[in-house]
């Protein structure tokens, strides 16, 4: 059998991604990304009304003004241009069984910008740069893509051809389920959802009041592995069952292919709010094949969440995670987690975080302490 | 230009109970709550109160239920949508008065009548059209009710609609985002026979 090749950071890491995405908002109704983001597949910088209710979601408060600063107005091409700069910081803390506690310091800048061009036209494009990679497992029948240091997470044509419907072209993470910013959850760490997972696609969203659907095609995005430069095609499609928003269930199923192995993944999944509080949850199904040995295994990923807002701007949550690979690539992990977000405001957000795997084939238990600082310009 | 993004709210209410001849009857617990659509697809706002309070003078008639007599009330400020500031928005922007007073929002309704459902004696419908305030300003508000019986317990639903251009009020909108002219309401609350005083429907 072909011995797995994980890294000890990786196993640990609490918060491997950016603070972008929100879906927590399902506990006050908004049941998708676009109202308040550029973007409707989520993440990334807020449009005017979303860095209103980040404003008024801090713990500083208060009315958001865009700026009257005519420098700031020329930059921003009249306020066709949003754009921000973003620091991540995190600090990590980890262990395995056996092992020494393990210091590591991650910082990550990102440069943000969407650019309108009217008539719905849009260019948005991410840049990264990093002081140490944060890749998603690298597995014998998977690897990793390259990190580098310097990286462009997302780089997007996107054509808004009405406020309910948009197509994009270009460079970006694929849309997914529950779309937690989280990127070492086994559903997405071990979907090829990790950080420099940032394929060529063509992808479309509508949506409505009760519903949203997302299909989508894919092709390399030139930073794969030799043998997995995986091309096809999914969709997304979600639905709030009750109308009242704040009760989204969904499904994401892709099938990719490339010269050395297949993947097929349905992933069900639900995001309930309930107020004060609410409830995430996917299960992904990964059937993978291995073309050169017609090695076919499976591979079942689980996530659950419950969070709770104990002040708008203070959000803890606790979430357990089961991750079930079939021979022969055999995995069992279970994992549980505690995270409190506090967004001070909107320009810094701290987290903390703590999380314990546990490795049901070789006992080996992976505590992880992190904490983090996010801070932004603001816009 | 910093627009303002609020919420409506309104709600009525119509206390219920049952007796043998006309008498009073408070809510005891008792819940509003409403939703407004917005322009943004995906985005509706949603708010509530637990501070209903409501009496009637309640009689039950051979083909069911009259009631008369009836008010409610919500205090302004005990209406919640899960955001302070939007809660800040909706009292500024749509309970406000010119004078800078929020007065309570309030139902009256002189009487109505309440039929029991066929083959089903515990069960009640009517019509209670009477007259809602917001701001002060009363427009004519009907709501239907649905009322059912459980021992000396009484809970009842209704749900209507509120439109904002009635009052003169703006649709409040928030960068872009505009409110509905029509905001639905929901109403539960439940009453007890005997009451005689009024009750609060919950913390405000």
């Amino acid at each position: 059998m072909m011995r797995l090749r994980v890294p000890l950071v990786m196993l640990t890491s609490v918060f491997a991604g950016q603070l972008k995405a929100l879906p927590t908002m399902i506990r006050l109704g908004y049941v998708n990304c676009a109202a308040c983001h550029v973007a409707p597949q989520g993440g990334g910088l807020l449009n005017a009304y979303g860095r209103s209710i980040d404003e008024a979601q801090s713990l500083r408060g208060g009315e958001y003004a865009p700026t009257t600063s005519d420098i700031i107005r020329a930059l921003s091409w009249n306020g066709r241009i949003t754009q921000d700069l973003r620091f991540v910081g995190q600090e990590q803390l980890s262990s395995t069984t056996n092992s020494p506690w393990v210091g590591l310091f991650r910082g990550r800048f990102l440069y943000r910008n969407a650019t309108e061009f009217g008539s719905g036209v849009r260019f948005s494009a991410t840049v990264v740069g990093e002081n140490e990679s944060a890749a998603r497992p690298s597995l014998a029948y998977e690897p990793a893509v390259r990190p580098t240091q310097v990286y462009v997470t997302s780089a997007l044509l996107s054509w808004r051809v009405h406020n309910n419907l948009e197509f994009s072209a270009g460079r970006d993470a694929l849309p997914n389920g529950v779309n937690l910013p989280d990127l070492a959850i086994y559903v997405r760490s071990r979907n090829r959802l990790g950080y420099y997972d940032a394929p060529t696609q063509v992808k479309m969203f509508w949506w409505g009041k009760r519903y949203h659907v997302s299909p989508y095609f894919f092709a390399p995005g030139g930073n794969e592995r030799s043998g997995f430069h995986e091309t096809g095609g999914g969709g997304l499609a979600e639905f709030d069952v009750l109308g009242h928003g704040r009760t989204v269930v969904g499904v994401n199923a892709l099938h990719g292919t490339s010269r050395l192995l297949d993947r097929t993944m349905v992933g069900p999944y639900a995001r309930l709010g309930f107020g004060k509080w609410g409830i995430f949850a996917e299960h992904d199904i990964t059937a993978r094949t291995l073309l050169q040995t017609a090695t076919s295994f499976g591979q079942d990923a689980s996530y659950g969440q419950v969070f709770w807002a104990v002040k708008e701007w203070l959000v803890p949550a606790v979430a357990g995670e089961r991750l079930t690979v079939e021979r022969p690539y055999r995995e069992s992990l279970l994992a549980v987690g505690a995270q409190v977000t506090a967004r001070l405001t909107p320009q810094f957000t701290v987290s903390m975080g703590a999380r314990i795997q546990h490795n049901q084939l070789t006992g080996r238990t992976s505590p992880a302490f992190t904490l983090q600082l996010a801070m932004k310009t603001p816009n | 230009m910093n627009q303002s993004f609020a919420i409506i709210v309104c709600f009525a209410a119509a206390s219920y109970g049952a007796a043998n001849s006309g008498t009073a009857a408070a809510v005891e617990g008792g819940a509003a709550s409403f939703v407004v659509n917005t322009t943004v697809p995906g985005i509706s706002v949603k708010g509530k109160s637990t501070a209903l309070e409501a009496r009637a003078v309640v009689e039950r008639v051979p083909d069911g239920l009259r009631l008369e007599k009836v008010e409610a009330s919500i205090p302004v400020k005990s209406l919640d949508t899960g955001m302070a500031m939007r809660d800040e928005h909706m009292r500024r922007y749509i309970f406000t008065t010119a004078d800078g007073k929020t007065p309570d929002l309030r139902f009256e309704a002189a009487e109505a009548a309440c039929a029991a459902h066929s083959g089903r004696g515990s069960e009640f419908s009517c019509q209670v059209s009477g007259s809602l305030a917001i701001r002060g300003v009363s427009r004519p508000f009907s709501i239907p009710l649905k009322i059912r019986a459980q021992g000396g317990t009484y809970r009842a639903t209704g749900g209507s609609t509120v439109k904002l251009s009635d009052y003169g009020i703006e649709q409040p909108s928030q960068f872009g985002v505009r409110t509905a002219d029509e905001v639905q309401v929901h109403i539960e609350f439940s009453g007890k026979e005997g009451v005689a005083k009024i009750a609060s429907g919950g913390r405000r």
